[in-house]
């Protein structure tokens, strides 16, 4: 138990803590007029979270990436369970129901697919065969990729892409290739755009011209952005913002959560959350930079990715700079299986940082 | 590791980079142009106004709607602007308790801008008094809607099917851009399956509004996109002629245009009136439809299987042909009954004194049970089965509405449930359409288009072709020789002096059919009555069923005649028919 506290990086630990606890204050003064007890499981996801970080770091990260391929196993077995057994909300198949709680495999998989990835790439030669090994990184991506597009999940499926390229450049991919993964990309991109369902093409639409569709998703895209533009410098005071609390924004405690903050504390709380966000990232970054194991290094780029793409993604479609997907906000949305992702995510960093060699 | 380091500097680089970006656009909205959001989240004023698609119509073959739009009267008051000394006068007009008002006024006490619904669909009469009144009833105004009316009623009301309101479910697991929560989706037939065509796009607009509610400007506007409309091949004109002829019975009426495979006729009773299922205050007829026990919601011609009875022998007649068992001159002895062997049961023959000795032609003729026990026996299961599967029986059929399967038995079928065995028995019942044999009656329909298009299993459709169908339709590959053996005999169902089909007979055109009188214990038989028109130059195929009529050639074959003489007289005005005189030898002549 002592052992366990030794070299822990409480900068981090706090910096996790902290905006996870914060978001009590959002979430409530997001729901506090239903009826749903959204901050009592949320507080109780806070812990069981904790209580996951903490094994996490005790068995440390080694422990998961010798395992990555049967955890990688699991949880493809689960994205197809989903979409076999699971629950159907707001039109798309992502949850599992357990008694009251729900469970989003997606959000799990992401961690296994970086445990995955970065155990395969370090057993590769990083000059030799470089092809091969990014074939096979691929398919290892591309399942659970296409297994969550089928959710449909377009925003997690996003996340992969993110996390994938992250990894592969500090791994060392030679530079030309990550330009003909991009245009393979770029070339791709009008055939996937027919693999999607209508409402996701819309969805992408209306991110380039909201007025397209006033009723349903270009709605939310407008009045997200009023809720945040009318916080002003200063926010309209907890509890406060009309916008949020008139339920002009759907979903303003899951994926919407930043337009609470970006309207009741106004542009200084978001720069205070930016920054808060930056520094843990920073952080993120630092303890990859510093680890002398390749494995370790490969599974912090994973993990920088993952928290900052979706922090970019979720702050920025509310302000209209990013299509509007299913992404939460790392830490701050309410939903069970996200914060236990992020908190195991976290885990495996001050894990890496405990357990780097002392020169 | 030089490389490393470089690439993680990149990586910082990119993040941190990303990062400010996203301050300065969350400055540029926040701050700089927070004005601008601020005045409009103050004002809080933006109201969605959601512009209902019309419907498009149903129509038929010849442009008269099936399923149409019409408008609805609906009384609506603003609470704000209602003057209670009113409430006398409104409560007479539309005959409502004063404290029913009230109460409904008082239901959005927060909002009473709002307009609230006080009666929906009142009637034009009453609609243009309360307009006229409206300068005294301060509040009060009508608000017109479009319903969806069926003006054909009950005819073909299971192919047109009806609309009803989407489900909480349906709401929470459908597009949200295409149905609002109050919108309309086809539940059953056409209206259903056509209904992403039908309904249209819906469209919207966001409006600012004061504080009064009154619009001040239209921040963004999508205009809706009217559904289109749909053209069926049935012919609203021949069926409302022969719905009487069915009358109170149980059955169906099927007729196809063996060119085209369009459906002109697609009649099952009893039927319904769909409107029951978009007016309001109707629940209780809805419950009744529901709940009757004749299943008027059925529709018996696609959905309901039946055992074909001696309509089946055209598919024995032609395994037997094609298999060689048989040739239309192989001549079987008809005692009145059969055995399988000297100890069997007798298998019966309808006519207990026997037909004597029989071939195809008088086999077919007569409806000869024992004729055909035989053809099963010696074609086998196996093979009755092949060409049962052939000929589109338990088979699915591709039709715009759902259709099912119907069944066809075999041996392996049932033995595939342990300690079941399949005995000869059963062959030669299957062969008579009898036993585990189900078929709809627009599977026999099917049947009866290869019999008349010499082998073309054509494909059913609702819908009118406006062009010449793309390609050959499907052919069943058997000899010719063996379906105009089977047509000749068909021919003497209705022309021969022995025909079970005589009563269907008509003495301008020539008709080929086959009766059927399908064994349903402990109630009546069913009947049936399949055949095709002209017989020359085959034009229309035509099913008759009578669930639990009693006999085919005596209910079905007398209710065809007066369906294919409806249909003479509404089409002999365009063309000419011509009975060829056929001299009693040349039927004689087949035996």
């Amino acid at each position: 138990m002592i052992k366990s506290f030794k070299d822990i990086h409480w900068p981090v630990l706090f910096l996790t803590v902290g905006i996870s606890l914060s978001s009590i204050f959002f979430i409530y003064s997001a729901t506090f007029r239903g009826t749903d007890h959204f901050i009592v499981k949320q507080l109780m996801w806070i812990g069981i979270s904790l209580a996951a970080m903490w094994l996490v770091v005790s068995f440390g990260y080694r422990t998961f990436l010798n395992t990555s391929y049967l955890l990688y196993g699991i949880s493809i077995l689960l994205l197809a369970g989903v979409l076999i057994f699971g629950h159907e909300r707001l039109g798309a198949q992502r949850w599992f129901q357990i008694g009251s709680f729900v469970l989003q495999p997606s959000e799990l998989s992401k961690i296994s697919t970086i445990l995955a990835l970065a155990h395969f790439l370090i057993s590769r030669d990083r000059w030799i065969g470089q092809k091969r090994s990014l074939f096979i990184a691929g398919g290892m991506v591309a399942l659970p990729f296409i297994l969550i597009l089928k959710q449909p999940d377009l925003g997690s499926a996003m996340v992969f892409i993110a996390i994938t390229i992250s990894i592969l450049l500090i791994w060392g991919i030679r530079l030309r290739y990550l330009v003909i993964i991009f245009s393979l990309a770029l070339i791709s991109a009008p055939f996937l755009w027919h693999g999607l369902k209508p409402y996701q093409q819309k969805r992408l639409t209306v991110f380039l011209n909201p007025s397209v569709d006033p009723l349903g998703s270009g709605y939310t895209a407008i009045q997200s952005k009023i809720a945040v533009g009318s916080g002003g410098l200063i926010g309209k005071g907890w509890l406060r913002g009309t916008q949020t609390q008139l339920d002009f924004v759907p979903e303003h405690h899951t994926d919407f959560i930043f337009c609470v903050v970006g309207e009741e504390f106004g542009f200084l709380g978001s720069l205070l959350l930016i920054f808060l966000y930056g520094a843990l990232i920073g952080y993120a970054i630092q303890i990859m930079d510093r680890t002398t194991d390749r494995g370790a290094q490969l599974l912090a780029a994973g993990v920088s990715a993952m928290l900052f793409f979706q922090i970019f993604i979720n702050i920025g479609m509310t302000i209209g700079i990013a299509p509007i997907t299913g992404i939460t906000l790392p830490l701050l949305s309410y939903g069970g299986s996200s914060l236990l992702a992020t908190f195991i995510a976290i885990g495996f960093l001050i894990s890496i940082y405990k357990e780097r060699s002392i020169f | 590791m030089r490389t490393i380091a470089n690439r993680i500097q990149l990586f910082k680089i990119g993040v941190y980079g990303l990062l400010f970006l996203l301050l300065l656009c969350l400055f540029q909205t926040q701050v700089i142009r927070t004005g601008h959001y601020r005045r409009i989240s103050e004002h809080n004023r933006i109201r969605l106004i959601r512009m209902m698609a019309p419907r498009g119509e149903i129509t038929d073959r010849n442009g008269k709607p099936f399923a149409t739009s019409r408008p609805s009267y609906n009384v609506a008051v603003v609470p704000e602007d209602f003057d209670p000394k009113d409430l006398p006068v409104l409560s007479k007009l539309l005959d409502l308790s004063p404290s029913e008002i009230r109460k409904q006024l008082s239901s959005v006490r927060s909002k009473s801008l709002t307009p609230v619904l006080l009666k929906k669909d009142i009637g034009k009469e009453l609609a243009i008094q309360i307009e006229e009144k409206s300068p005294l009833l301060s509040g009060i105004f009508i608000d017109v809607q479009g319903v969806r009316y069926y003006p054909a009623y009950e005819i073909s009301a299971h192919v047109i099917g009806y609309i009803g309101k989407i489900s909480d479910a349906e709401y929470r697991s459908f597009d949200r851009d295409a149905y609002a929560i109050n919108s309309d989706i086809g539940r059953t037939g056409i209206e259903k399956s056509f209904d992403s065509l039908l309904r249209g796009e819906d469209g919207g607009k966001q409006i600012e509004v004061n504080a009064r509610g009154e619009q001040l400007n239209v921040l963004s506007e999508k205009l809706p996109v009217p559904g289109a409309d749909v053209q069926l091949s049935l012919d609203i004109e021949l069926q409302s002629r022969i719905a009487p002829i069915l009358g109170e019975k149980n059955g169906v009426v099927l007729m196809m245009d063996l060119k085209t495979g369009e459906m002109l006729a697609m009649l099952s009773n009893p039927s319904f009136d769909p409107n029951v299922f978009v007016e309001s205050g109707r629940d209780r007829d809805r419950i009744k439809l529901m709940k009757s026990t004749r299943k008027p919601l059925v529709n018996r011609s696609i959905v309901s299987a039946y055992p074909p009875g001696s309509v089946f022998k055209l598919v024995t007649a032609l395994a037997g042909l094609e298999t060689g068992k048989i040739t239309p001159h192989t001549t079987f002895h008809c005692p009145g009954y059969f055995r399988l062997s000297a100890r069997s049961r007798r298998f019966k023959c309808w006519e207990s004194s026997g037909h004597g000795d029989v071939n195809l032609f008088n086999a077919l003729e007569r409806s000869c049970n024992v004729f055909f026990y035989n053809v099963g026996r010696l074609v086998g299961e196996k093979e009755l089965s092949r060409y049962s599967h052939a000929l589109g029986l338990g088979e699915p059929v591709p039709l715009e509405i759902p259709a099912s399967d119907g069944f066809i038995p075999s041996a392996e079928w049932k033995e595939r449930k342990p300690g079941e065995h399949w005995y000869e028995g059963e062959t030669v019942t299957f062969a008579i359409g009898q036993g585990y044999v189900q078929t709809t009656p627009l599977q026999i329909l099917r049947l009866i288009s290869v019999m008349a298009t010499d082998g073309k299993i054509l494909k059913p459709t609702l819908i009118k072709q406006t062009e010449a169908p793309a390609g050959e339709p499907e052919t069943v590959p058997v000899k010719k020789s063996a379906l105009k053996a089977i047509r000749q005999g068909m021919l003497k169902v209705i022309e021969s002096k022995y025909g079970t089909g005589q009563l269907a007979r008509v003495d301008f055109m020539r008709l080929a059919a086959k009766t059927g009188t399908a064994q349903a214990p402990p109630r009546l038989a069913h009947a049936w009555f399949a055949g095709f028109f002209p017989y020359e130059e085959p034009r229309i195929a035509l099913v008759v069923f009578v669930e639990h009529g009693g006999s085919g050639g005596l209910v079905a074959a007398s209710l065809a005649k007066k369906i294919v003489t409806v249909w003479h007289e509404l089409y002999s005005s365009t063309e000419k028919f011509v009975k060829p005189a056929l001299p009693p030898v040349a039927l004689e002549g087949m035996r």
